[in-house]
């Protein structure tokens, strides 16, 4: 019937129809590759706007997914600022070397000034050991002064001099002599600050601030409750001055 | 038609497979470091991220545009070029990203330099930039290669 149909044809009909139906293949064929292309951008779009999502999701609060909880309440071993029956408490676990703390340090000095009659302060010692060589010298160095009555001043010196201690390769001497500056007995300090009840101390710190999944610096519980690190002194305030 | 199907052929598909991945890898990575830019709310020392000092430092922004930005538009665009090459066949796109990649390689040069001996301190994320741009930069240079060693159709 084809065939009888078709020899019935012109020649120029004939040509017409195998143009027609290559014309059909062609479409298909364009068809075919406009719907891969379409497909293969569109699945581009998604993946770059589930990435864009995802890193602003992740970079936005990247401490925020968990709420963390202080562990450990304020003891007698603790150092303490501000009044001991205060009703908001909060406490920093800090790494001396560490330039982040160096930046809350004149933060959370200026609010234990503000704050010195509502609020008690509270300091922990976290060295991140891995990344900061130094730093759990200079946990120690503070707890020796501290026996010797003077751990917030050599907490204030080390902070702030932290861009000169922290390179140093024989960090002892550099804690002595600030230990000259504070008017402390040299032997003793050395002593304390090669004494296992210091070291321990730092230590349980740590520890204590592990239990409490700590693992940045600074981190801030205030009574009790991990929160974010506020950008600016303004914001710090408004944290502590807005609990009751 | 077939002078397409012969110019994708030019370039072996595993180059343009890595290039699309590793491309995608560092616009994830710059992408992060913007959003940590603009919306980060923490700033401190992280045992396994180090410090924040690189990405707060002076040297993270050019003239107030963070380079993290910048970073995540330059893979963004290699990522696209890849992908408009993998469409189209064309060898000019693949090429332009190819010598483009020589850019991303310099400045990540520069950026290593800075953490090493102006910050003295090291970004993992920023790291993790450098080698992806290495990664770019050396299949860029195989890219080139075997756009030369293709005749070109007349």
């Amino acid at each position: 019937m084809a065939n009888g149909s078709e020899q019935n044809l012109t020649k120029k009909e004939r040509y017409e129809l195998r143009r027609a139906a290559k014309q059909e293949r062609y479409d298909y064929k364009a068809r075919n590759r406009l719907v891969k292309r379409i497909a293969l951008w569109s699945f581009v779009a998604l993946g770059i706007g589930g990435i864009v999502f995802g890193v602003i999701k992740l970079g936005g609060n990247p401490s925020s997914q968990e709420k963390a909880l202080l562990v450990d309440a304020v003891a007698d071993s603790d150092w303490t600022k501000g009044t001991g029956d205060a009703e908001v408490i909060l406490v920093e676990y800090s790494d001396f070397q560490c330039p982040a703390c160096k930046n809350y340090y004149p933060i959370v000095k200026q609010l234990t000034e503000e704050f010195a009659d509502t609020v008690q302060f509270v300091y922990r010692h976290f060295p991140l050991y891995s990344i900061h060589k130094n730093a759990e010298e200079a946990a120690w160095a503070a707890e020796a002064a501290g026996r010797q009555g003077k751990f917030w001043e050599m907490h204030d010196l080390i902070f702030e001099n932290q861009d000169e201690w922290s390179k140093e390769g024989n960090v002892k001497e550099t804690f002595v002599s600030y230990a000259r500056d504070l008017g402390l007995n040299k032997e003793k300090f050395l002593a304390d600050f090669e004494s296992e009840e210091v070291q321990n101390k730092v230590t349980r710190d740590y520890q204590s601030g592990i239990a409490s999944r700590v693992n940045s610096t600074p981190t801030f519980f205030l009574n009790g409750e991990r929160i974010q690190n506020p950008r600016s002194y303004e914001e710090f305030r408004a944290l502590i001055g807005g609990n009751p | 038609m077939k002078s397409l199907e012969r110019s994708s052929e030019a370039i072996p598909r595993w180059i343009i497979v890595a290039f699309s991945i590793i491309s995608l890898i560092g616009f994830a990575d710059a992408a992060y470091l913007t959003a940590n830019h603009y919306l980060g709310t923490s700033l401190n020392c992280s045992l396994f991220e180090g410090c924040e000092v690189v990405t707060t430092s002076v040297y993270a922004t050019v003239a107030g545009v963070p380079i993290a930005l910048v970073g995540a538009l330059y893979y963004l665009l290699i990522f696209v070029a890849t992908i408009a090459y993998f469409d189209t066949g064309n060898l000019r796109i693949m090429r332009f990203a190819a010598y483009f990649t020589v850019l991303g390689f310099l400045a990540s040069l520069w950026l290593l330099y800075l953490q090493l001996f102006v910050i003295e301190a090291l970004c993992m994320y920023c790291l993790i930039s450098f080698f992806t741009s290495t990664a770019l930069f050396l299949l860029g240079l195989l890219v080139i290669k075997s756009c030369f060693s293709e005749v070109r159709p007349p």
